[in-house]
């Protein structure tokens, strides 16, 4: 039914116009840019017959802490294609670029507590764990859950408040902090 | 730097531009003043004292300040960089430009100016200047990588890659054989991958597998190997190796058509139309069954067996395609469908099959040939299905009585909403849809337009036009940045994405819109004040009380809605980057200051210029260019207009109608009497005889034959007609009779239960008004009315039976069901004459089902 792919930059437009659809949380084109300037690897689109983007998610690496890992910035699927798997089709090709090209130990990502939809999506099919509770994160004073994913092939590492993390010069991801968070 | 100064001072203006570049402005105004209070003529100074000014919102002050800095100093670099440094903060990008490089005539050799005024070469797409500064700055810094790159980089958009390979294969010469450092390992790996690409553009496709071969260690993004490395087998005509290679890509992403349709070409199984010979159906419905057994989770490998199979094995992948999908309840399914309706015979097949579905489920309650009972709502959804299926084949009445059916028969409410949903645009969501995007926007301001409101529809309008400027400045940041990040391939795509930017539909709609808006204008300037007020003194005290009091309650209305908006949206301005921030109070929310423009022509004119450079091939652009022209009387202007409208289109009754204008109104014009006059006058004569429509014939004439051409044409007929009164008033009679002559044949289409017409709602919307506005018989526009309701039952403008001016109508219990009791929903209407039109759902349209 859709098409999962990378997204490229003659996306962005629709993902916008999908994100506006779907979401309460909307973000300037400028913040597309930097998404896909940066880590071209992680946007991924479903895209239906007709080739209209249908949803799309949208990833970062978090460059400011010692341990590398990836970030969950947007998913979204417009209501018509609900049902069909294609969150977790998104969900799991970015995951796997953040910890094939960039070598991410972990995703995180924010979830509103009261979306019992993407919180069943996140914690039953795709494996994520609360880590911690976000009091008033969203504008509209809603708490979110702070959530994990240790992905495969890394070791577990216990769960660290990510507020404690030592700020580097460096980004995460390069080889010496990576050779940091291993000596810690 | 602040040479003249004595050494105090001299730290002081260090501490200005310290203070600058880390953002602590007040603590740089101090410095300023200290130094300004013993050397208040001091060039430099002043200019950093109001670049920091401009930095604190005080932008006439600033230029004022760097102005009279450099008019004291006009010798010193520093004063013509701040110079441009102004000019960049305001994105007037060619003065900046001219300030540089009159800043670097004293300082050839300034690093800091040469990269500042390559980001505006790279922004301003001077490629050649961005060339020359880009080899300046390699040649002063070498061992910077980013310089190379740069360099490399602006050879690329120069039209020169294999100029930018050879600086990055000399590059790659200046650095160690364990290249690259552990940290450096994406960014050298993006570097490799965006060199093969440009082998690949070059079409160098040996050297660029080599290459990539040779490089995969240094790689880091395999995805992307592998991506590359498939696209230059295929290149090469290495097929067997490239489907083995579309193979592993599926298997790491089976939902990827774009894998499938490379595998297909690499077995020589692919074809653009999708036509094959029963052979290659064969064969192709046997590589798919292998696929299938493969990719279990795949949607893609069932699905695109639909599109090449026929006859009875397309009926069966199609039942078992659509079975599950209804049982689940999948609102898209009809949409997933719709490029079947394009194969001739599918259509049928599938009326068939979803009849008997329908039939089954309401005999047994189960599919046919199976025991498992289905859910209630597989009717529902089944229903649905049918209903946009009747709905695409134009059958609008079956279509309707199977929504209603589906709506009454839902058993649980939840489903009715899901439904519901799907025609109220995503539930309650208009609240979030901000300024930031143009579809709401667009679709608000061209229903602000139909429904008068001028003010209001060109700042929505300028809005969209607005959002596609402030992208096309977004890119300014990422000309360094991609450079340091190294994602070369994605910033080259970009810088491609932002030059054909505004050829973006959205973007054609909003220009076009504001043009006409801008015509209206002028055509018809809003009145006076003086004019109010005496329409006002007409009426009688206690109506004009009430009329005042009425505009200061809308006034204080909207004001408090806009402080309401401005308190919400600072709630939500987080500051987090991309999340939007608080914005002042809109000094004028209902576009009134727009209306008071000099000359709304010259306005319209600067977005008609960015319609003819982008969509050169519309013929809205043309259309526009002609209207606004022929009231400009720029009568070559709108000539070249016609002649573009020829071009594309000489069928097309809107540039006959632009074809008959322009003669009648260079025929009606005075004999020329200055020089350029004649001119004119001897241009027009002699292209004159270059139109083959006009050769050796009268307007009447040429007039005539377009009709003889078109005689079965609505639209045709009625451009004829418009024409003909245009050419000679007294006709009028005869020209409503022409319109009157026309016939609504029906269109033979197979299979169809009802009967379907040619003429669309739109059109007969504007053959009314021609027949009521331009030629002014309102007992012809009554008769059409009258006979365009019978067409059109269910539209609202002709008042059709059906329709929801009738109260109890089918239709009114719909809208009522689904806009889910929302009074606010004051395009009901407009949704409705949408829906009713010729079954497009059109209101859906943008809702991408």
């Amino acid at each position: 039914m859709v098409c999962i792919r990378k997204a490229n930059v003659n996306d962005l437009l629709a993902m916008q116009a999908c994100n506006l659809f779907c979401l309460p949380e909307n973000y300037q084109m400028k913040y597309y840019l930097y998404h896909i300037l940066s880590w071209p690897q992680l946007l991924y689109v479903a895209e239906d017959y007709n080739g209209r983007i249908v949803g799309y998610v949208l990833a970062k690496m978090e460059e400011e802490t010692n341990e590398c890992h990836g970030h969950i910035t947007s998913l979204a699927v417009l209501r018509t294609h609900r049902k069909l798997g294609i969150a977790t089709k998104l969900m799991t090709a970015a995951q796997n670029a953040m910890e094939q090209v960039f070598g991410a130990e972990y995703v995180s990502l924010h979830v509103r507590k009261s979306n019992r939809a993407a919180f069943n999506l996140y914690t039953e099919t795709l494996g994520y764990k609360i880590h911690d509770v976000e009091a008033k994160y969203y504008a509209d004073g809603e708490d979110a859950y702070d959530m994990r994913k240790q992905l495969k092939g890394k070791q577990l590492h216990p769960p660290q408040h990510h507020h404690h993390h030592h700020h580097h010069g460096g980004g995460c991801c390069s080889g010496e902090t990576k050779g940091n968070a291993k000596a810690t | 730097m602040g040479a003249s100064l004595p050494p105090k001072e001299a730290n002081l203006f260090k501490l200005i531009v310290k203070s600058y570049e880390t953002k602590q402005y007040k603590k740089g105004l101090k410095a300023a003043d200290a130094i300004l209070k013993k050397f208040p003529d001091h060039g430099e100074t002043l200019s950093m004292k109001g670049l920091t000014l401009n930095c604190m919102d005080r932008k006439s002050e600033a230029y004022e300040l760097v102005r009279q800095g450099l008019k004291n100093d006009l010798k010193s670099h520093v004063c013509w960089h701040v110079y441009g440094l102004l000019y960049r903060s305001d994105r007037e990008y060619r003065e900046a430009i001219k300030c540089y490089r009159n800043a670097l005539r004293i300082d050839p050799d300034n690093i800091e100016i040469l990269r500042d005024l390559s980001l505006l070469q790279a922004q301003m797409r001077d490629l050649s200047g961005f060339v020359e500064t880009r080899q300046q700055l390699l040649t002063l810094k070498s061992n910077h990588r980013m310089n190379w790159i740069g360099f490399a980089v602006a050879h690329h958009l120069n039209s020169n890659a294999s100029k930018a390979i050879e600086i990055l294969e000399a590059y790659e010469g200046t650095l160690e054989d364990d290249y690259p450092p552990e940290n450096e390992r994406i960014e050298h790996g993006e570097m490799v991958l965006y060199k093969v690409s440009l082998l690949e553009e070059c079409g160098f496709f040996e050297r660029a597998f080599e290459e990539l071969q040779k490089k995969e260690s240094k790689i880091v993004d395999k995805l992307g190997y592998k991506e590359q490395e498939v696209s230059l087998l295929v290149k090469l005509g290495r097929l067997e190796e490239a489907e083995k290679l579309y193979q592993t890509l599926l298997s790491m992403n089976p939902d990827n058509y774009r894998y499938y349709e490379g595998l297909q070409r690499c077995v020589g199984l692919y074809s653009e139309n999708g036509d094959f010979s029963p052979d290659e159906i064969d064969r192709l419905d046997t590589l798919y069954k292998t696929l299938r057994q493969q990719f279990k989770w795949s949607s893609a490998v069932k699905r695109i067996p639909l599109d090449f199979l026929q006859g009875d094995r397309f009926r069966e992948a199609a039942d078992n395609y659509i079975r599950p999908l209804l049982t689940k309840g999948v609102p898209s399914l009809f949409s997933d469908l719709s490029s079947l309706y394009n194969h001739p015979g599918k259509a049928d097949i599938l009326e068939q099959l979803i009849l008997e579905l329908e039939n089954s489920i309401r005999m047994t309650g189960q599919y046919p040939g199976r025991t498992e009972k289905e859910p209630p709502s597989t009717l529902m959804w089944t229903l649905f299905l049918l209903a946009q299926h009747y709905d695409r084949r134009g059958q609008h009445e079956i279509a309707l009585s199977k929504i209603n059916e589906a709506i009454e028969h839902t058993p649980t409410m939840v489903l009715a909403e899901k439904t519901a949903v799907l025609f109220t645009k995503d539930g309650d969501q208009h609240n979030n849809l901000h300024d930031m995007q143009c579809m709401y926007e667009l679709a608000s301001a061209e229903s602000c337009f139909r429904q008068g409101d001028l003010g209001l529809s060109l700042k929505k309008f300028l809005a969209v036009e607005k959002h596609y400027a402030d992208i096309t400045e977004d890119q300014f940041d990422f000309h360094s940045y991609c450079l340091r990040k190294m994602t070369l391939r994605t910033y080259v795509e970009m810088l491609q994405f932002q030059d054909k930017l505004h050829s973006h539909a959205y973007f054609r709609k909003a220009a076009a819109g504001a043009i006409r808006c801008y015509i209206k204008l002028h055509d018809s300037p809003p009145k006076s004040t003086a004019e109010e007020d005496n329409e006002m003194s007409k009426l009688l005290p206690a109506q004009k009380k009430k009329l005042k009091q009425k505009q200061r309650k809308a006034e204080a209305r909207a004001k408090k809605a806009a402080e309401e908006k401005n308190e919400e949206s600072s709630a939500s301005g987080t500051s987090k980057s991309g999340k939007r921030h608080t914005k002042p109070v809109d000094p004028d929310p209902r576009g009134e200051k727009l209306l008071q423009v000099e000359d709304p022509l010259l306005e319209a004119t600067k977005y008609l210029k960015l319609l003819q450079k982008n969509s050169p091939d519309s013929l809205e652009t043309h259309l526009l260019s002609f209207e606004l022209y022929m009231r400009k009387q720029k009568i070559l202007l709108a000539f070249q207009a016609l002649k573009q409208l020829l071009r594309l289109d000489a069928e097309h009754p809107d540039s006959h109608r632009c074809l008959i204008k322009f003669f009648h109104k260079v025929g009606s014009m005075n004999a020329p009497v200055t020089d350029s006059e004649k001119l004119v006058w001897s241009v027009l004569e002699a292209e004159r005889q270059t139109i083959s429509q006009l050769h050796g014939k009268s307007l009447f004439e040429a007039n005539n034959l377009f009709l003889e051409k078109h005689e079965g044409s609505l639209m045709h007929r009625a451009a004829v007609g418009e024409m003909m009164y245009i050419l000679d008033p007294n006709r009028r009679s005869e020209v409503v009779k022409l319109i009157e002559g026309s016939t609504n044949n029906p269109v033979p289409r197979n299979g169809a239960l009802g009967p379907i017409r040619e003429w669309t709602l739109k059109d007969c919307i504007a053959v009314h008004k021609l027949l009521g506005s331009v030629l002014d018989d309102q007992d012809a526009a009554l008769r059409w009315k009258v006979r365009c309701a019978e067409f059109f039952p269910y539209s609202t403008y002709f008042e059709g039976s059906q329709s929801s001016a009738t109260p109890n109508s089918a239709l009114n219990q719909i809208c009522k069901t689904t806009v889910n009791g929302s009074s606010s929903h004051s395009q009901g209407d407009h949704v409705v004459e949408h829906v009713s039109s010729n079954g497009k759902l059109e209101a859906f349209k943008d809702l991408t089902i």
